[in-house]
Parts: structure tokens; sequence; C-alpha cells
């Protein structure tokens, strides 16, 4: 993965102790992977590749402490009380995306529009990226933080299939990214992923987020622009909605979100996730509906006014 | 001072403006939680509101009024301080009727609403928190007026974002009398299903030429619980699905 040259892998050696969250406050934290391998250490010796490492993350020397290669290796933890860099802007989760679980399996739909405090910074974003055919994940957050976190968990959901052969279930695949993005607690790091997916216990729908939350729920919908989403996902959602019923509550509900909230626009995203795996919906720009919802509306009031 | 804001909102608003702006350190971070909405259609204006007076975390009162009539043809819908709106309420009725008493007619909605707003005007800055919708019908139109506060971007918050969508996505000119009231009940209901400082009842006022009508409180409780029948009945569906695949 480039990922790996980027953070020179290679050129560090590896240092490991077993993970354990009561040592948390240690220095040395390895990151937990779904690499079994990574937990002994005659394993690590042999390796030559990649494969048997556990991440490593680059992390930026602060202001305050000496240089990055001085540091002990094994500390990358972020220490929490550290001078950080002076944010631009405060993070908001500017965004909608909602998620839902019905008779036809689970739809996540989401807007597309990145904002940077005031500015739209990128008006065709895609927020919803699918991990593995019957995965998919709509993201909310840090843009940046997201796509990382998204390649991170393809990587080792990939890695997992690879070595025994069959895919992780989603529940333990939350499990997997909550006690990844754990050691970032308490950083500026903002995420907040819902998995939408499907596996041999039926449709699935889980939040995580960096703050450690991981619940699994029948609707969710995460960003500014998720109280009006939920407003009308609750009034209409039912579990005997059909295919199309389903769609366009979604659709709705994101258009709606994106009226009404200045960080969420533009474009609406559609996946539907079945027991055959994922299938997404073209990307519909929202100012059509628009036009269209005022002239309905402009119609029924000329109509009785007559 | 740069504003986002986040759904968990109120307090942390508050709380970044107060820090520019206070001389005495308030005791608790006000919440501004409520629930208040009003819509024109053709059959005049619909005002509803909840009916919780929450005080950071404690309801205070689960049986307070936000919708305050002022005159014959003219209510205000109050969100902000509970005690503030009650003051301000009563100060804009005492003007309102001496207007009346002193020119024989009545002051316009909006004419109410600018003079509402001139008398906060000296507040700006303070930590007086009131937004106000007044909703009325003078002579034959109506006229919803939205008097403009001490604080700054207190219309987006007040208003809860869980009630709009559901506005945005039935309220046209056209509605019928009853359509309008079960929008408007619908709304409120929803957002106090989702919102923690939203609850309890919801008040409904109904404004026409001839004045305003009140419908009797609603206890949403019951609403609550008839909509969690219904899913329960679903769950039991949904149990019975085999999930084959």
């Amino acid at each position: 993965m480039a990922l790996e040259d980027v953070c020179s892998f290679k050129e560090r050696p590896v240092q490991h102790k077993w993970f354990s969250f009561s040592s948390l406050g240690d220095a040395a934290i390895p990151f937990p992977t779904s690499d079994c391998y990574n937990l002994r250490y005659s394993r690590l010796e042999t390796s030559e590749n990649n494969c048997g490492v556990p991440l490593h993350f680059f992390i930026p020397p602060l202001p305050h402490s000496s240089s990055f290669i001085n540091r002990p290796l094994s500390s990358f933890c972020p220490p929490k009380n550290s001078m950080t860099v002076q944010k631009p802007f405060r993070l908001a989760h500017g965004t909608t995306t909602l998620g839902f679980i019905f008779q036809g399996g689970v739809i996540a739909a989401a807007d597309t529009r990145a904002s940077a405090g005031g500015l739209v910074a990128c008006p065709a974003v895609h927020k919803i990226t699918p991990i593995h055919s019957h995965l998919v994940v709509t993201s909310s957050g840090s843009g940046a933080d997201c796509m990382l976190w998204e390649r991170i968990l393809i990587r080792e959901i990939r890695l997992y299939q690879l070595r025994h052969g069959h895919r992780l279930s989603i529940r333990a695949t939350a499990k997997l990214l909550s006690s990844m993005l754990h050691p970032f607690k308490g950083t500026e790091m903002c995420v907040a992923l819902t998995l939408c997916g499907w596996d041999k216990s039926g449709p699935k729908l889980i939040y995580v987020c960096s703050d450690g939350a991981r619940l699994q729920g029948d609707v969710f919908s995460v960003g500014s622009g998720s109280p009006y989403a939920y407003g009308v996902l609750d009034r209409e959602l039912r579990w005997s909605l059909s295919k199309g019923e389903a769609i366009s509550l979604a659709r709705e509900a994101v258009f709606r979100a994106t009226h009404r909230d200045a960080y969420s626009g533009n474009n609406v995203d559609l996946f539907h996730i079945t027991a055959q795996g994922w299938s997404q919906r073209k990307r519909e720009d929202l100012k059509e509906e628009y036009y269209r919802d005022k002239e309905k509306k402009g119609k029924k009031k000329n109509d009785k006014l007559k | 001072m740069y504003f986002i804001f986040e759904e968990n909102g109120p307090e942390s608003t508050f709380e970044t403006y107060n820090i520019k702006h206070s001389s005495v350190p308030l005791p608790f971070p006000m919440a501004h939680g409520t629930t208040t909405l009003a819509f024109m259609f053709q059959g005049g204006v619909m005002a509803a509101a909840d009916t919780r007076s929450s005080c950071s975390g404690l309801v205070a009162c689960p049986a307070s009024q936000k919708i305050l009539p002022i005159h014959s043809h003219l209510v205000g819908l109050t969100s902000g301080t509970s005690a503030d709106c009650a003051l301000w309420k009563r100060i804009l009725a005492r003007e309102l009727r001496l207007y009346q008493l002193r020119h024989g007619r009545r002051l316009s909605t909006s004419g109410a609403a600018k003079l509402l707003s001139h008398m906060l005007h000296p507040f700006k800055g303070t930590e007086l928190c009131v937004a106000a919708t007044l909703c009325g019908w003078d002579g034959g139109e109506t006229g919803p007026g939205n008097s403009t506060n001490a604080k700054v971007s207190l219309a987006k918050d007040e208003r809860s974002p869980y009630a709009y969508s559901i506005l945005d996505q039935g309220v046209h000119w056209g509605l019928t009398v009853d359509e309008a009231k079960s929008i408007a009940r619908e709304a409120v209901y929803r957002a106090t299903y989702r919102d923690a400082y939203s609850g309890n009842c919801v008040d409904m006022y109904h404004i026409t030429s001839k004045g305003w009508t009140r419908r009797n409180r609603e206890d949403l409780k019951e609403e609550y619980y008839r909509e969690k029948e219904r899913r329960k009945h679903e769950k039991t569906e949904r149990r019975d699905v085999a999930f084959s695949d």
C-alpha cells in the first residue's frame, strides 16, 4: 500500500507489547489489527514484508517536544496534554448522512458537500464508500480523517479475508474499527462512520465514532443536517416499506436537510445493500428537486386560490 | 467570533457568546430548549409549541405556556429565557393596548414586531434572551411578524430543526384547517421525540380574521405510546420474516 511507503515502514524497527486497554497510559501501544501474527515476537523477526507489521503512524513533531526521530519509537500514541496546531475553524460535522434498515435491506444516503468553515470546499465528495461487496460506510467529521480510516479499514478487512478465508462480520468490523480509533481518543481526530451492511445475521447498521461510541441500531443520521433528516425519517420509516418507497424516503430526508442546513447540499448519493451486495443509485442533483418542490407548492397555492 | 451550529448546540453557543460579553458569571449555562413553530396558510396562521421549560438538564416545568396571547388577534411564540419572555410579552401587551386606546385602531402585526424590536434594542449585547414570533391577523390580511433580538443568531437554534423538515414537507398555502393542525402537531411531536429539551404537551393556536382559537392542550405521551405499540407490532412482524439469504 502506498501509505506504507509514505510512513517509511521498512526503515523502522518494530516493537511490540501485548495490547491491553488497562495499559493505555503506558508508552507502547501497538495497533490492534485483525492480524494475529502481530502478537508473537517470533513471527516478527521473520516477516519481511509489511504483512506482519502493525500500522505505525507518522505523527508530525509537536512544537514543544523534541524532534520525532529522537522520541522513543514505541510511543506513537499522541500525548493528550500537548499543545497542538491551532485549528483554522471549529470542526463540526457539516454533513448529512443517514442509514436505515427495512425489510428490503439497508439504505445508506448522504449529501456531497464538503465544507471548511463557511466555504464549500468541494461540492462533489463521496461520503459513502464501499468497503467490500456487502458493506458500505458513510462518513462524517473531518474529510481527511475519514478517507484515511476508510482505506485502513478496507485494508484490514481484506487482510482478514485473505488469511481466514471468510469475511469478518459487521459487528466485528465495527469493533475492530473502534479499537483502532481508540488511541486517538482525546486528540483532534474527528471521525464518525456508519457501517451499513449485510452479513450472515442479516442487515446491520452500526455507528462508530472517534469518541469511542459504537452503537448498533435501525436508523442513524449523522451530521449537522441530521436533526432535519431525523424529523422526516421518524415520521415515515416503517419496516414494511418497499424498495422504491425506502429510496424516496432517504432521498427526501437528505433533501430536507440540505434545504435547511447550510453545511449540507449539492447532490445526494444513495446506496442500497441487500444480501446480494450493494448497488448505487445515480448521483442526483438536489437543485432539480428543489425547483420541482417549489413548483409543486406554487401550483397547490394556485389551485386553492381558484 | 465564528459560530458553527452543531447538533448538540444550545449550551455551547451561549457559552461562547458569554465569554465575550458577560460581566456576572451565570450560575449554569442557559440552554434554550424549546420547540415553537408557526406558519401561514389559506385558513390563517397556525402556531404550535411544546410545554417543557428546561433548566440545563432539569425539567423546571412540564406545563409552561410558550404561546402567549397578546390581544384578540395577536399571539406571541416565545423561546429563550421564560422569565424574559413573560416580562416582554406583558410590556408589549401594555404598549399595544395604549396604542389602541390612543389611536382608536389596533397596531398591525409588523408594527408590533417593530415596536418590540425597538424596545429590546437597548438590551442588545446583554444576557437578555428573547426570541419571539408574533402571529396575528391585521385588518384584511395575515401578518406573522418576526422580531429581532438581543442575541444575534437566536432565530436559528430556537426553531427546532426536527420540526422544520416536517413543515417543509407538508406546508403549502392550500392546506385545510384540519390538515394544518395535524401537520403542526406532528412537527411538534417529532421534535419532542428527538430533542431532549422539548416535550410534555403541545399547545396549538389558530388565528383567523375572527381572532385566535386555542385547541385543548394535548399530552404527547399518548401519541408516543401509540407509536410504540405500532413499532412493537412491526417488530413481531419482522421477526417472522426469515433471513434466508
